[in-house]
């Protein structure tokens, strides 16, 4: 007995452990903004009450020091794509745009956050370690090329964001926001967990482009179906599509503005990464599947979107629902990727890039606003060109931007999304086209309304006193308004910066 | 683009095939939901068909570990013990991963150490900060 098990054991040999190569350039933009992260947090524990005033400056330097590495890897372009932990992790052109965006993101947050934070008797420190939590999430999402760590990176995403959302601890609405968004967002998890497990029995593998390898010799296409359809619900939870949007608009009106800033653009923006990873990496082949799908849930979520927006009278509950038809039209490439798959990373990279800009500003106003108004009802904005000229300009701006008319960016990025479903000439494109053209007119409707209000309507109480904007919000009002200005009337700056990304495969 | 009466005569008849792929694909989906509400409908039907039903006071009671239930479900609990629940979790997560990485310490060597000290290092900034902000003071 002794002696089998002896020789049981003999036979059991120590493999040597070699240490996986890491190239460590290519996932310096992480360390720094994890190294960055863990310092602020040093920094808040030994000096408390006395750091307090400098939590939003030190965490604006941390997004722009993770900056530095995402433009040296640019630099060298010629090694890229770097691959990564046998492929399950891919820094390539289109993973950079994607970081400096969530990084510029997380920067202007930070500033709109500033005064928000510091005047509300919050506990302000925190919340930035959790912005910069989140947005390290998002930097390993664009890069993710493997279920494994999509999902790690997509709970490091939501968890800070489910607490950020009831930050406003005495305010039950705010309560509400969080609860609702951490309810749906964990049941989301299940179904998307479900989905992935599905792919991993099929697979064998986490791999992105080994599923993508089974899947195309596999017979069982029920079973395909099955995973593919619940991990696309995964995802449209995030990005608040249409059936499952339904915690957005009051986890958005409850949350602190500049949450519901991040959440309308950066959370939504790493789903979109997520859905794209996932799609055009893992389901190259499954178009037949994949296309219909996403054709009927882009088509509802515009529409639905659209429609609901058209009543509200709060302005960031109106956003809310607008943020959902945008996911609508974000999400129309990917109803044409089986033809256009080398169009349609560039036009929802665009449209991200340019929403992220517009949305952000208009958040920017609502804020800014609110510090005089101290409401966001849409009919607070009545005759506010009279009083605030400049800010009026900035906001009619991004509506322009939203409702897509030049010259603001907003045009170029719709333009783009037409471009790709109508090439190629196919019946689920061209109907989708038709749809997104009829829902830019009933959201030119919203978007305008609140220009009128703005420029023609009378102040509601007569308070015509001047809105003072501090600095923090001036810069990150001057920061998306060139963006979105300079991407409406070059947008051959925005091309050649996302034009013709592709996803490069390990 | 050809939007001839030619191009929508095709597009049309690709429509319809499209579509009733489409609906055959999915219709496993709708068979999946049947065939988990009617097993869980089928067990707790069958149960409650069989099973003989006879309720006393005492049976009827909530099963609480073999402890008399006191006050309705509804019953609040001392959120206190939700922030010791919280930092047990971490703790409990550090286990986790430190049990695997132990029995194969021999073979990580220097850059097992070093990797697991980061790790901690990570988790025992939550520690500190928990004690530094007074989470750990019984208030």
């Amino acid at each position: 007995m002794f002696a089998y098990a002896a020789s049981l054991l003999a036979q059991v040999t120590l493999e040597p452990f070699n240490r996986p190569a890491i190239d460590w350039h290519a996932v310096a933009p992480e360390l720094v903004l994890l190294a960055a992260g863990a310092l602020i947090t040093i920094i808040d524990l030994v000096g408390l009450e006395r750091v307090r005033k400098l939590m939003p400056t030190l965490t604006s330097f941390a997004f722009l020091a993770a900056l530095i590495p995402v433009l040296t890897l640019w630099s060298q372009e010629d090694e890229l794509p770097r691959s990564l932990f046998d492929g399950a992790y891919v820094v390539d052109r289109y993973s950079l745009v994607l970081k400096g965006l969530f990084l510029l993101t997380g920067y202007v947050i930070a500033l709109l956050s500033t005064n928000y934070m510091s005047e509300g008797d919050y506990y302000d420190s925190e919340f930035y370690q959790l912005i910069a939590a989140s947005i390290l999430g998002m930097l390993v999402m664009s890069s993710s090329r493997d279920l494994i760590s999509i999902f790690v990176a997509l709970e490091l995403i939501s968890i800070p964001a489910y607490l950020m959302a009831a930050w406003r601890k005495r305010d039950l609405r705010s309560n509400e926001a969080g609860l609702k968004y951490m309810l749906m967002g964990v049941f989301a998890s299940a179904i998307l967990l479900y989905g992935m497990s599905l792919l991993y029995g099929l697979a064998g593998s986490t791999k992105l482009v080994d599923i993508a390898a089974a899947l195309s010799i596999g017979e069982s296409k029920p079973l395909i179906t099955l995973a593919i359809v619940f991990s696309v619900i995964g995802f449209g939870f995030k990005v608040s599509a249409v059936p499952f949007h339904t915690w957005a608009p009051d986890t958005y009106e409850g949350a602190p503005t500049p949450l519901t800033a991040f959440l309308a653009v950066a959370s939504k923006a790493a789903g979109f990464v997520a859905l794209m990873n996932v799609v055009i990496v893992a389901f190259p082949g499954q178009s037949d599947v994949v296309e219909p799908l996403m054709a009927v849930l882009a088509g509802v979520t515009m529409t639905v979107g659209n429609l609901i927006a058209l009543r509200q009278t709060n302005l960031v509950r109106m956003l809310a629902y607008s943020g959902v038809a945008q996911a609508g039209y974000i999400m129309a490439p990917l109803a044409v990727y089986g033809t256009n798959v080398d169009r349609v990373p560039s036009a929802m990279v665009t449209y991200l890039v340019i929403y992220a800009a517009m949305n952000l500003g208009a958040f920017a106003v609502v804020i800014i606003a609110a510090r005089k108004t101290g409401s966001a009802e849409i009919s607070s904005y009545g005759g506010m060109f009279g009083y605030a000229p400049g800010l009026t300009l900035a906001m009619t701006m991004f509506l322009f931007s939203l409702a897509g008319i030049p010259p603001a960016g907003g045009w170029w990025a719709k333009f783009e999304l037409f471009r790709v479903l109508t090439d190629g000439n196919r019946y689920l494109g061209i109907m989708l086209a038709i749809v997104l053209a009829v829902n830019s007119v009933i959201a030119a409707v919203y978007y305008l309304n609140i220009t009128r209000q703005m420029w023609f309507l009378p102040t509601p109480d007569g308070d015509t006193s001047r809105i003072v904007t501090p600095p923090a919000l001036q810069v990150a009002l001057a920061l998306t308004l060139l963006v979105t200005i300079v991407s409406g009337i070059l947008p051959g700056l925005v091309s050649d910066i996302s034009g013709s990304l592709q996803l490069a495969l390990p | 683009m050809n939007l001839g009466s030619g191009a929508l005569g095709e597009i049309a008849s690709r429509a319809v095939s499209d579509y009733s792929n489409f609906l055959r694909e999915y219709l496993i989906v709708g068979l999946f939901g049947v065939l988990a509400f009617a097993t869980v409908a089928t067990f707790i039907g069958l149960a409650r068909v069989f099973r003989p039903d006879r309720p006393t006071a005492a049976k009827i009671e909530n099963y609480e570990s073999g402890v008399d239930p006191v006050g309705d479900g509804w019953s609040q609990s001392q959120i206190r013990y939700y922030i010791f629940a919280l930092l047990f979790v971490m703790f409990d997560v550090e286990a986790v991963f430190i049990f695997p990485w132990a029995v194969g310490l021999e073979q990580f060597g220097v850059f097992g150490l070093v990797e697991m000290v980061i790790f901690i290092f990570i988790l025992a900034l939550g520690l500190a900060y928990a004690w530094r902000k007074g989470v750990l003071r019984w208030v």
